[in-house]
């Protein structure tokens, strides 16, 4: 029963064959029961691991680079004419953005990333325009169990603001989860959500200033939208 | 909200859906991250070989399609090659983990919790049966991503044997495990 195809098991499994041979054995698997169950027993091994804690922000760092990569192939030719896209900050509508869910920051982050990288083409005189990415871990405070990051980067002139949560409690239908950034302990609003029904939420807020007029970002637990400032307690904060 | 199945997520994908990648995403984190984590012994790594993964799916490289068996062995596969690829062309030395043991959790949602951990203690069964030599022979071979060559000089084998003995310690493991499942099916 062992046979000359049989033998390419391992190396198919070792990743060792060219992608023309993995064809020819997926194809020999088709028929050959054997070789068949001992890949799908193999498929069983990585539950042997041991649960690891990802790392913070990974989510949003692999799903924007996913999407990323998108981008690279269907930009570049706008973004290298100035007469396609005379308004740098706005992207034309594609059909995938359209199709975009709300509350996908690492989306939001990727389509924001690509926003700069079109402004970057644009302005000559700045070829090297710096858009510097800053991103930050919250600290739950001791009674909040859920977590949340914030990516800060700066245009000529204004901050872009990306918060990330997760783990969040249901609230009732008028709270909300309010950003503030804080200078010297003067908060201003700067984004809110809610959250989906998997604990997950996320805001976008582009404001006139420099990130270094800032040096705490918090999140508060508002009894309602709007509020200028906070009246809820802090539940997730950090230096920035 | 329904459950979709992993096939009709990667249905979706197919036609460039980020909300099904994003929700495969949710779906697999901790598992492929744990896997690749054992694999590769370093978070940065693990974390550059998950991103690589769903770039593959993203792009639609490697196809799935039913009749190539369970999607996650098809997935899986597709990380372990990936991080395999990492350690060849990182030339990673070995480093301890004793580390993993403070960082391990447990917040994946329970369902998923559960599975793994019944999952786990068939597998584990499933090994434990193995000869000792057999169990070395794949953690070396598909674990640590060694070649037949290298795990010949490792365990001291002849070159010549090596691929039947891993298969045949595959194959046992796979006995073992279906021996398992079909007891499990008479339990319920
Ligand atoms: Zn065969």
């Amino acid at each position: 029963m062992t046979n000359m195809d049989c033998d390419r098991l391992i190396d198919y499994l070792n990743g060792t064959l060219s992608a023309n041979e993995i064809q020819q054995f997926e194809k020999h698997m088709e028929t050959c029961t054997e070789c068949q169950e001992i890949v799908e027993a193999t498929g069983e091994l990585p539950y042997l691991a041991d649960p690891v804690e990802p790392p913070a922000g990974m989510k949003a760092r692999i799903l924007s680079n996913v999407f990323e990569e998108e981008h690279e192939h269907d930009t570049p030719a706008s973004a290298l004419n100035p007469a396609m896209s005379p308004i740098p900050l706005r992207k034309k509508s594609s059909k995938a953005q359209q199709m975009w869910k709300p509350l996908i920051a690492a989306v939001l982050l990727a389509s924001l990333l690509g926003n700069a990288y079109a402004f970057m083409q644009l302005s000559d005189q700045q070829a090297v325009q710096e858009t510097a990415i800053q991103s930050v871990e919250l600290q739950p405070t001791e009674t909040f169990s859920g977590t949340a990051t914030a990516a800060m980067f700066e245009e000529e002139g204004s901050v872009n603001l990306v918060v990330q949560a997760d783990q969040l409690a249901e609230l009732d239908a008028a709270q909300v989860y309010q950003v503030w950034l804080i200078n010297d302990g003067k908060p201003i609003p700067a984004g809110a959500f809610s959250p989906n029904p998997n604990g997950e939420g996320a805001s976008y807020y582009q404001l006139e200033s420099n990130s270094d007029e800032w040096d705490t970002i918090a999140i508060t637990l508002e009894p309602k939208t709007g509020n200028e400032l906070p009246e809820g307690e802090v539940v997730l904060s950090s230096e920035i | 909200m329904e459950k979709s199945t992993d096939t009709s997520l990667y249905m979706r994908i197919n036609e460039q859906d980020k909300a099904a990648l994003e929700q495969l995403y949710d779906r697999y984190e901790k598992i492929l991250f744990s896997f690749l984590y054992k694999m590769l012994e370093d978070r940065e790594l693990a974390e550059e070989a998950l991103q690589e993964v769903f770039i593959k799916i993203w792009r639609g490289k490697g196809v799935y399609d039913e009749s190539k068996g369970k999607f996650t062995s098809w997935l899986f596969r597709m990380a372990q090659n990936t991080a395999i690829d990492l350690i060849r062309k990182h030339k990673k030395p070995t480093v301890p983990i004793e580390e993993a043991a403070q960082m391990s959790s447990n917040d994946a949602p329970v369902d998923q919790q559960v599975e793994w951990q019944e999952k786990k203690g068939q597998i584990e069964t499933a090994v434990q049966r193995l000869s000792a030599e057999q169990q070395k022979m794949i953690d070396l071979f598909y674990f640590k991503g060694h070649t037949h060559e290298t795990i010949a000089d490792m365990c001291d084998i002849p070159l010549g044997t090596v691929k039947s003995r891993i298969r045949l310690a595959l194959k046992k493991l796979k006995i073992s495990l279906h021996g398992m499942q079909e007891r499990g099916a008479y339990d319920d």
